[in-house]
């Protein structure tokens, strides 16, 4: 398949932890906005596909398509979380090349900030956690991802100064760009400091907590000439999995070290775009925590298994410098809108928009998007 | 009869009250599970019993709690998580607690053992226990 569609439109909310706005209302504002973004009218959108998990049961697709008084010819939903929005447009190319749809728009949001359960809410999904996990206080995303820091350390002696790399690279790409939830920059030592939250990972190691949205338009590059702005072509889409239970996927997986299909999501995306790993100009990984950015890193085959956190230790990561990652601050140190706002911010970089965090020359960035047990890679290009 | 969500992880309690650790083992194929499933993920037989193994366990990884995310723990923390593998169980890891162990002398690899004397059906949490026995490899 080549996937012959663009983005043409992004919208977000301001990153804030608490919003006095309900979600579909962030929800509403940033499918508009991108709508505003693309020049599009409202009544022109024919379809809609998300993760298929959280926005389905929070604000539904026929909600937002009353809403913008739309007519859906095509509904699509595709894994959960940040894997299924970096996917959404394999489906949205899907129906749009099969003359099923015209326009497509994908969104996400959270109120993860106000709501009590924030994102833990999503063990309830599962028996088997709560017989076997949360008696024990394996309750929370920091405790599974502590625990594999800690194997980690041991088998690819990470050190420590490594680790807090990703947190302090992050926080200067987020004070770059500005605008985000958090504008005190962040230093190595007061990396190690920091009060700790499930050790080996500590506060800066973790990713915010915010209410807000983020959307996108998509269709097809003829349509897209017509467009406000200039067009970011989707090259390449890829979506992999294993057969490992979301409940078990901490702990039972074999390769628990190695991220669950990030590298034939990879492999697949790339041999779509007709391109190699070094004509990636850039990389917004899901970054739920440090060693999660260094994992997909390595498991999309961007450095060799174990050399990631010597990587972000030697600046590497850095706009300007080899491969500039989560060019924003990411969830870390700007907002935390599970991979939607990755593509929002891909999508301004190679239209060459992102000013004061802007990387030069950017020709095609990636998309990685991580959701236990699976993975979704998204290669934008700027050129047609 | 309809079966309740849960139902097929009581045999796991059962056999911690009977001082025993017991993981789903296929008869079809030889292999162990966990979690529990409906049929053998390996082969897809449902030929499976619970099969007593010996309980002591080598620590794969652990991680200190500082922080609570659950009110229940407000007061317990800090805390140790362990994941531990049974060399009797290849394939099988079990979330635990440590119990009884300075966080300082933990170590990968350590050998520990289920604290059944702790063990109290109403609460079905299963602790373990570091002790001086060392783990036979599972290299």
């Amino acid at each position: 398949m080549t996937p012959d569609i663009a983005i043409v439109g992004i919208g977000e909310t301001a990153p804030v932890r608490r919003s006095p706005k309900d979600l579909r209302s962030l929800v509403m504002e940033a499918v508009y906005d991108a709508l505003d973004d693309a020049g599009i009218a409202p009544g022109e959108v024919d379809g809609v596909v998300t993760d298929s998990v959280v926005m389905p049961t929070t604000v539904p697709h026929d909600y937002v398509m009353a809403q913008l008084g739309a007519t859906s010819r095509f509904d699509g939903s595709i894994s959960y979380g940040g894997a299924g929005i970096a996917c959404s447009p394999l489906q949205a190319a899907l129906a749009i090349n099969a003359g099923l749809a015209n326009v497509v728009i994908s969104y996400f949001g959270v109120d993860w900030g106000t709501r009590p359960s924030g994102p833990y809410g999503f063990h309830d999904l599962y028996p088997a956690k709560q017989t076997f996990e949360k008696p024990y206080g394996f309750n929370a995303q920091p405790i599974y991802f502590g625990l594999w820091t800690r194997r980690y350390m041991k088998e690819y002696g990470l050190t420590p100064e490594q680790l807090g790399s990703v947190a302090v690279q992050q926080r200067q790409h987020a004070l770059l760009r500005g605008g985000g939830q958090i504008s005190k920059p962040l230093t190595i030592e007061d990396y190690l400091t920091a009060p700790r939250i499930a050790e080996p990972l500590g506060v800066p190691d973790c990713c915010l907590i915010t209410d807000g949205a983020g959307a996108f338009v998509m269709t097809s590059n003829e349509r897209a000439r017509d467009c406000r702005k200039p067009p970011v072509h989707v090259a390449g889409t890829g979506f992999a999995s294993i057969p490992v239970s979301g409940d078990s996927v901490f702990t039972q997986d074999p390769n628990v070290l190695t991220t669950p299909g990030a590298h034939p999501a990879t492999e697949q995306a790339l041999a779509m775009a007709g391109i190699e790993r070094r004509d990636i100009d850039f990389v917004e990984l899901y970054d739920c925590f440090t060693i999660s950015v260094l994992m997909q890193l390595e498991d999309m085959g961007f450095c060799e298994k174990g050399e990631a956190g010597a990587f972000f230790e030697e600046g590497r990561a850095a706009i300007g410098s080899d491969l500039p990652i989560n060019t924003h601050g990411g969830f870390l140190s700007y907002s935390y809108r599970l991979g939607i706002e990755h593509v929002v911010e891909a999508v301004r970089q190679l239209r060459g928009e992102a000013g004061t965090n802007q990387v030069a020359n950017t020709r095609f960035g990636a998309v990685g998007g991580f959701s236990l047990p699976d993975y979704g890679v998204l290669v934008l290009s700027a050129d047609g | 009869m309809t079966e309740t969500a849960g139902d097929e992880f009581q045999p796991f309690w059962d056999a911690a009250a009977a001082g025993e650790l017991r993981f789903p083992f296929c008869r079809s194929c030889q292999k162990f599970h966990w979690y529990p499933m409906i049929r053998c993920p390996h082969c897809n037989t449902a030929d499976i019993s619970w099969r007593a193994i010996d309980p002591t366990g080598s620590l794969y990884s652990w991680t200190v709690v500082q922080r609570p995310f659950d009110a229940a723990f407000n007061d317990r923390t800090p805390y140790v998580v362990g994941l531990l593998e049974f060399p009797d169980a290849p394939g099988v890891r079990l979330i635990t607690n440590l119990v009884d162990i300075e966080t300082d002398a933990i170590e990968f690899g350590m050998a520990a053992a289920p604290a059944f004397d702790l063990y109290d059906t109403a609460e079905s949490r299963l602790m373990f226990r570091p002790n001086v026995k060392p783990a036979r490899s599972l290299e």
